[in-house]
């Protein structure tokens, strides 16, 4: 259960994890064990909710199941449109977040769930407004990908901070702790979709002067169900960053 | 760590950069100070190459990435075609 094993001083904060599925059903049950150990050990109070996006493979019933097992603690959502913008699925989440910080990241575990009592000391030693999970820096990295992939993304990364110059690493990463007032007041102003949708998040971010911490994360690239990146999605990516750099 | 291919690729790219940005710094810093009879003018381009060369470079990147975008683009308008 997720009650406070020990009293900590500002035992009001609550933290509420955002969780877009979408097919998820063998990861699910994963993801979320991990996050209650690791919750648990960690003694903070806590939320999870579960937005799908009407995924086909009974990722809802799994979710459903999952509520019985631990109670409360969970709470389920369903948004069933077709194609689910990423942003639309953290404001559909947010409506029923009632923790004071909200913290995003993907339900394929390429996203480990043993960072987040680090994302919650990091933010804590400086009152950060986003902690970001970062892949380029300290002792942060990803496993699974080829060198072609890392050398597009490294390429990627070095045109991005010329470009938008963010004062973070990492822009198009997804695993991140934000204050619940900051991530509701970025998300009315983020216009673009999927990891552009990140991108311009932290950019934002940086342009109304709130503060970014950051952590160094590992990413696993799952194996089975990984998206190539083929020329479209570099393409895409090069006309949000053209977009962003025009409009920022 | 990463594979051993990788990390040579990373280490090639490394010397290589190393390399010519101190060929390039001789080139174009140390040079001009040099007497014209000086021995090592001889393992140095005219100097006129020193501002084409990256011009040319310049130029080959931008054709290759507005290339490459094109290709792309093409590409999907054949499969809105098919589809």
């Amino acid at each position: 259960m997720a009650s406070q094993k020990m009293k900590t001083p500002k035992d009001s904060d609550k933290y509420s994890v955002l969780l877009p599925t979408y097919n998820e059903r063998e990861n699910l049950p994963l993801i979320v064990w991990l996050l209650v150990k690791y919750f648990s050990e960690s003694g903070n109070k806590y939320e999870i909710i579960i937005i799908d996006d009407g995924s086909p493979d009974g990722t809802q019933d799994i979710a459903e199941h999952l509520q019985k097992i631990y109670g409360s603690d969970i709470i389920m959502d369903t948004i069933l449109s077709a194609s689910l913008l990423l942003g639309t699925a953290y404001i559909h989440g947010m409506q029923h977040a009632s923790g004071n910080f909200i913290i995003i990241m993907d339900a394929d575990l390429s996203h480990h769930p043993k960072f987040i009592p680090q994302f919650i000391r990091k933010q804590k030693e400086s009152g950060y407004d986003i902690v970001s999970g970062t892949r380029y820096s300290g002792i942060g990295g990803v496993y699974g990908w080829d060198l072609r992939r890392k050398l597009i993304s490294r390429g990627a990364n070095f045109i991005t901070q010329v470009l938008l110059r963010p004062g973070t690493s990492d822009l198009t990463g997804s695993f991140r702790l934000y204050k619940k007032e900051v991530l509701q007041k970025l998300i009315e102003k983020c216009v673009s979709k999927g990891y552009v949708f990140q991108m311009e998040m932290i950019v934002r971010a940086k342009q109304l002067g709130y503060s970014v911490g950051e952590v160094p994360i590992s990413f696993v690239d799952r194996v089975y169900g990984e998206s190539k990146l083929g020329g479209n999605e570099i393409v895409s990516f090069l006309k949000g960053l053209m977009t962003l750099f025009a409009t920022t | 760590m990463a594979t051993w291919t990788d990390r040579a690729v990373g280490m090639g790219l490394v010397v290589f950069s190393i390399l010519l940005f101190t060929y390039y710094s001789i080139w174009v810093i140390v040079l001009p100070f040099v007497n014209s009879d000086h021995a090592i003018h001889h393992y140095f381009l005219p100097r006129e190459y020193s501002v084409i060369l990256p011009v040319v470079a310049a130029l080959v990147l931008v054709l290759f990435i507005g290339g490459f975008i094109t290709v792309v683009l093409w590409k999907n308008k054949q499969k809105k075609k098919v589809n």
